[in-house]
């Protein structure tokens, strides 16, 4: 199986804290991933790891590999600029810059520069918006300030916003968990539709979500990734006798 | 149960009173500060005239009585000025009383609005002294405040919450910053006179000195404003923008300073606020002395609005008690005005 990314042997310390023990992982291209876990497991952090957001938390320290299409994202040539352009990312709260609809999605093909002209940037923003699932709700009032959506349209406002700047990879911190469940299973919906064209890691505290968006979960606990495997596999017969416990609600 | 409640209730009942009444309180106070102010300022803006030609010399302001008289209506001595505005007797004979009586009567004197007031500068006689030394050298001096102390403070303050590293040496830059904003005022009257004037040799009652002195003082309360402005933008907006691949100048300029700038502006205005009524380290650099003529450069011997008050309050004629207030309700009016500024600034871009 070809990984999209492959992560190798990932020690993560905050501090003298460990936070992560040696993980590897494979994320398969097109395809989701699913991180599961009780609180403080490490599995945010994980997800962090991958487009280097723990470069902006003081004393964060990796050790190990990261491989994006076989190249390592901690090596000392790679910019992490261009990196979150391959590498996006949507937030567990739904966070919209404090602007207008137009305006949060344009902003990264702005700083990026990837339109020449006006009518450029207008199909990428509505093309973004219409992956997102957001253009029919969103097409007559692109002017209005962004805030005043709700919460579960600013997620996906926050979705279309991470591939406006057309990423291969984009990660998911429990983009549900502020959201109701109608607004929930839009997202789920969306999440779907966008393996067609990205792949998908995301984090989730609700083992329903997983099981029904993802090709492949992981089960951390205590820092370890316990186990990973093809998501019908791991929630049907768990190997290890922790996932089993976590996944029965034993625990967690 | 039915007895907790009452109590309770009652405790509630007697807590919002005790409020009430300490905003009563100030209200009062604040109310009878204004109209003392008042009360004694509004004659300030005008005064006693005398038809020309019709009263004796000894009536007249000084200098009236050596310029020519062909004026319809000349300026009436500070005496004369105290006299008919608020019958205070002073050193007037009973022949000067019976003289003024007479004008009184063949309608030759009269109160007319007192634009000297805003268009003279300081002057040794009550009815010739105005404000516009003091408030042109306020205004100067607030200028070089501005030039000074807000690239400097904002720099300071971005630098010390966006990119200085957080060790021991920086807290400890943080918690003196911090007391500085608490420094008395004078002790940078005494630095800028160490700095500006002996080590640098900067001329001496300027607008330069004092709006550089005076930007030392707004310096910390400028960076301690800005700070918090900066640290109260929500980390998530700084992390979406970095998700999104933004360089961390980008999210600087781009989502952090937009947030902040309400908050840093206000910080700044109500700086200014403050340097405008400062007089105490202006005292240090000497811009106490009398000075009579406007300043026409940032060189030149200048005074501030607050140090005029001052000097004003310290003399001996009756009408500068008048003026003095007078002067106090411009300086309030401008205060009001740069607050005024602050609250529409906040209001306008806080969404």
């Amino acid at each position: 199986m070809t990984f999209k990314m492959d992560v190798k042997q990932l020690n993560l310390f905050y501090g003298d804290k460990q936070a992560l023990f040696n993980v590897n992982l494979g994320l398969p291209a097109l395809q989701t991933t699913a991180l599961i876990g009780p609180s403080g497991c490490g599995k945010s952090s994980f997800l962090k790891c991958l487009n280097r957001m723990n470069d902006i938390v003081l004393q964060a320290h990796v050790e190990g590999q990261v491989l994006l299409d076989g190249q390592d994202i901690y090596a000392p040539s790679v910019d992490v600029v261009s990196l979150r352009t391959k590498v996006g990312m949507v937030f567990q709260k739904p966070n919209p810059f404090p602007r207008s609809i137009y305006e949060n999605v344009a902003y990264g093909p702005r700083i990026h520069r990837l339109f020449k002209t006006k009518s450029e940037l207008d199909q990428i923003v509505e093309k973004s918006l219409v992956r997102a699932g957001l253009w029919g709700e969103v097409k007559d009032r692109l002017p209005q300030p962004a805030m005043r959506l709700s919460g579960g349209q600013q997620q996906r406002l926050c979705i279309a916003r991470a591939i406006a700047v057309n990423p291969e990879v984009i990660l998911m911190d429990e983009p549900c968990s502020a959201l109701d469940p109608i607004a929930t299973a839009k997202v789920e919906e969306l999440i779907d539709e966008l393996r067609e064209k990205f792949t998908i890691v995301i984090v989730t505290h609700n083992l329903q979500q997983a099981a029904r968006v993802s090709q492949q979960t992981a089960f951390f606990h205590s820092g370890y990734l316990v186990e990973a495997r093809e998501t019908g596999a791991l929630f049907t017969t768990p190997h290890d006798e922790r996932t089993q416990g976590y996944i029965t609600g034993r625990y967690g | 149960m039915k007895l907790i409640l009452k109590k309770r209730h009652r405790r509630e009942k007697w807590f919002k009173r005790t409020g009430q009444m300490s905003l009563y309180l100030v209200l009062f106070f604040l109310g009878v500060i204004f109209m003392e102010i008042f009360s004694t300022g509004y004659s300030a803006f005008l005064r006693t005239e005398i038809a020309g030609g019709s009263a004796p010399q000894d009536l007249l302001n000084a200098f009236e009585q050596y310029t020519n008289q062909k004026k319809s209506w000349s300026i009436a001595s500070d005496a004369v000025d105290m006299y008919y505005k608020h019958g205070k007797l002073g050193k007037l004979t009973s022949n000067q009383l019976d003289t003024i009586n007479s004008l009184k009567e063949n309608g030759q004197i009269r109160l007319s609005f007192n634009w000297a007031f805003f268009t003279h500068s300081d002057s040794r006689e009550p009815e010739l002294a105005g404000i516009w030394g003091g408030l042109l050298g306020s205004i100067l001096t607030l200028l070089v405040t501005f030039t000074t102390a807000f690239p400097l403070g904002i720099g300071t303050a971005l630098y010390l919450e966006e990119f200085a590293p957080k060790n021991r040496l920086t807290h400890l830059l943080e918690a003196n910053i911090n007391n500085l904003a608490a420094v008395p005022s004078i002790l940078f009257g005494l630095l800028g006179l160490v700095i500006f004037i002996h080590f640098m040799g900067l001329p001496r009652p300027s607008a330069l000195v004092g709006g550089l002195t005076l930007g030392l003082m707004s310096l910390p309360v400028i960076i301690v404003a800005t700070r918090a402005a900066l640290s109260s933008v929500p980390s998530t907006l700084k992390e979406s923008a970095l998700g999104l691949g933004a360089t961390p100048l980008q999210v600087l300029f781009h989502h952090v300073i937009p947030s902040a700038l309400p908050g840093i502006m206000t910080g700044l205005i109500l700086s200014l606020a403050r340097a405008l009524g400062e007089t105490a380290p202006l005292l240090m650099i000497g811009m106490v002395a009398f000075i009579g003529n406007p300043p026409s450069s940032f060189l030149d011997p200048a005074t501030v609005l607050p140090v005029q008050i001052f000097n004003w309050s310290r003399s001996p004629e009756m009408g500068f008690v008048e003026n003095t207030s007078g002067a106090i309700l411009i300086l309030l009016l401008l205060l009001a005005l740069l607050n005024g500024i602050a609250i529409f600034i906040r209001k306008k871009y806080e969404t």
